[in-house]
């Protein structure tokens, strides 16, 4: 691959996951280098949220290894949650607290897992806040705010925890259209300072635009993974070729 | 003596309330005192039964663990199958008579009163809990984990702060409930309000008069309760709008989690 050759923070070795009977992820192999910013692409079903899911361990793979920061985060002796705090991840649909306001859903973990004062989680929780344009929203509840105010705290709650890497599932899938822009503009941003990601999405301009490289899934097995213009431009496969045409022929 | 004894219903009622209002208020008195105590305590068992009922065991627990947790399961099932599936009454004649019988402990009856009513209380309280916890929406427990939360600090932060809300109008019934039916702890002469007014009754034959009056205090405890309770449910479920922030840089008002400092305006 002739993508840049930063040592990987992230990678993932023959990845198989079964859910009873089905397999549903098959021998997924990748890297994630530094400052990566990755879209996965790929029809419904084709796993792209299982293998987001297994990557932090909310689904355990059935097996394979995921190496962080050299250590196999698969091992038993591995602290689950606190490596779940150095891979962060935002939801399709929010899952903001709903018993907290803006503020102390940003604050919470902080608090809670990592233990720093109050008034220091307080100024982080706010710069984040700051940086996704919700510092005005700190004493709202979940309900009282729209769909993509909503996603963009849900997006200061991850980056409160100063996540190494920062996992995406569809983020953008169950907003109105007009509210889909506020969120990819928080995104674009923390890519351009260097944020490392991975992001499941179904916006190709987004795709093509900022990522850094593109994996196309389909059936559980990644069939393409390079750079945009590689994957967009000069597909290598016939069923890239035949999932791109389809997806700018239906929007 | 028939001289000045009353002719009428009202009449009764008045002499009644002269003669017996204190003994009824001391038993009414003794009625609420079990009713709150028993809830409370009812809930604290039903808290903690349904929160060690849906402790996650996933393929990574190790065995020990597993086998301990299918013993608690099972005892902790049994418990709320077998005081779900009896009367209250026969409770109360099991657990007062039993203790002597079987345990020999002169236990006194109100303490086996307490006692009854509490544990009852938390057979029911523990599946409402249970319940209450369960539908909980998972995306707010996956979403309190992906920032790196354990279980513990998952459930005391996340999840019952809001099945604790879901809930709290069960919690109500169920003192109301309990005001009702810790009537039936006359039968180990507990003296709450039902015996009170038994003993009162039976002095002048007026049990018409004498439990129309009992009824009346009945229905004000218990409308006290569902009103103060609704006041509760109220205050827990926030303040209806709020303001924006102009410099929350400079903002010091209250942060911090779990419904304390929540609601008003
Ligand atoms: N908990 C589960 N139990 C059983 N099967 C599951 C479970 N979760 C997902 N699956 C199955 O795994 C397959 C992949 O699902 P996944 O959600 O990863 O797809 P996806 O690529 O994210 O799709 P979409 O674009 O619709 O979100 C699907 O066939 C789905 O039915
Ligand atoms: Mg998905």
């Amino acid at each position: 691959m002739t993508t840049e050759k930063k040592k990987p923070i992230l990678a993932i070795n023959h990845l198989v996951k079964y859910f009873g009977e089905r397999e549903i992820l098959k021998d997924i192999d990748f890297e994630v280098g530094q400052g990566n910013v990755i879209s996965v692409i790929g029809a419904s079903g084709s796993g792209k949220s299982t293998m987001l899911r297994c990557i932090n361990l909310l689904e355990m793979p059935t097996s394979g290894d995921i190496i962080f920061e050299g250590k196999n985060v698969l091992d038993t002796s591995n602290n689950i949650a606190l490596y779940r705090t150095k891979v962060g991840m935002v939801f399709q649909s929010f899952n903001l607290f709903t018993n907290m306001t803006v503020l102390q859903n940003c604050m919470v973990s902080p608090v809670t897992v990592l233990k720093r004062s109050r008034e220091e989680a307080r100024q982080t929780a706010m710069k984040y806040l700051e940086k996704v344009g919700m510092a005005q929203y700190i004493n709202a509840r979940p309900d009282q705010l729209s769909g993509g105010q909503k996603q963009r705290v849900a997006i200061a709650r991850a980056l409160a925890i100063k996540p190494q890497i920062l996992l995406f599932d569809e983020p953008t899938s169950a907003l109105d259209p007009q509210m889909v822009g506020e969120v990819l503009e928080v995104m674009r941003e923390l890519a351009e300072e260097g944020l490392t990601m991975i992001i499941v999405t179904h916006e190709m301009a987004f795709a093509r635009d900022v990522s850094t490289r593109v994996i196309y899934m389909a059936d559980g097995v990644i069939v393409e993974d390079g750079t945009p213009q590689e994957v967009f431009g000069s597909p290598k496969h016939e069923r890239t070729k035949e999932f791109l045409a389809r997806f700018t022929q239906n929007t | 003596m028939t001289a000045d004894m009353p002719t009428t219903f009202f009449g009764w009622v008045v002499f009644i309330i002269n003669q017996y209002g204190g003994a009824l208020l001391q038993g009414a008195g003794v009625t609420l005192l079990l009713a709150i105590v028993g809830t409370l305590i009812g809930c604290a068992i039903g808290l903690f039964v349904g929160i060690v009922q849906t402790v996650p065991i996933t393929e990574r627990t190790n065995t020990g663990l597993k086998i301990l947790n299918r013993a608690v399961q099972f005892v902790l099932a049994a418990y709320v199958e077998i005081f779900r599936g009896t009367p209250m009454i026969v409770q109360a004649m099991v657990v007062y008579y039993g203790s002597m019988a079987v345990f020999n402990i002169d236990m006194s009856a109100m303490l086996a009163g307490f006692l009854v009513v509490s544990v009852n209380t938390g057979a029911y309280m523990a599946e409402t809990v249970r319940g209450g916890i369960i539908s909980i929406d998972k995306g707010q427990t996956e979403a309190a984990m992906a920032i790196g939360m354990n279980h513990f600090q998952t459930m005391y932060t996340v999840v019952l702060p809001q099945a604790l809300r879901n809930i709290m109008p069960q919690i109500g019934n169920n003192l109301i409930i309990n005001i009702k039916d810790t009537s039936v702890l006359n039968v180990i002469s507990v003296t709450e309000l039902y015996f009170a007014s038994k003993s009162a009754a039976g002095v002048y034959y007026r049990y018409f008069e004498v439990f129309f009056v009992t009824c009346v205090i009945y229905f004000i405890m218990t409308f006290a309760a569902s009103r103060i309770l609704r006041y509760f449910e109220r205050r827990m479920a926030g303040s209806a709008d709020y303001q924006l922030v102009g410099d929350p840089m400079a903002d010091p008002s209250g942060i911090f989690p779990n419904g304390t400092k929540m609601g008003g305006k």
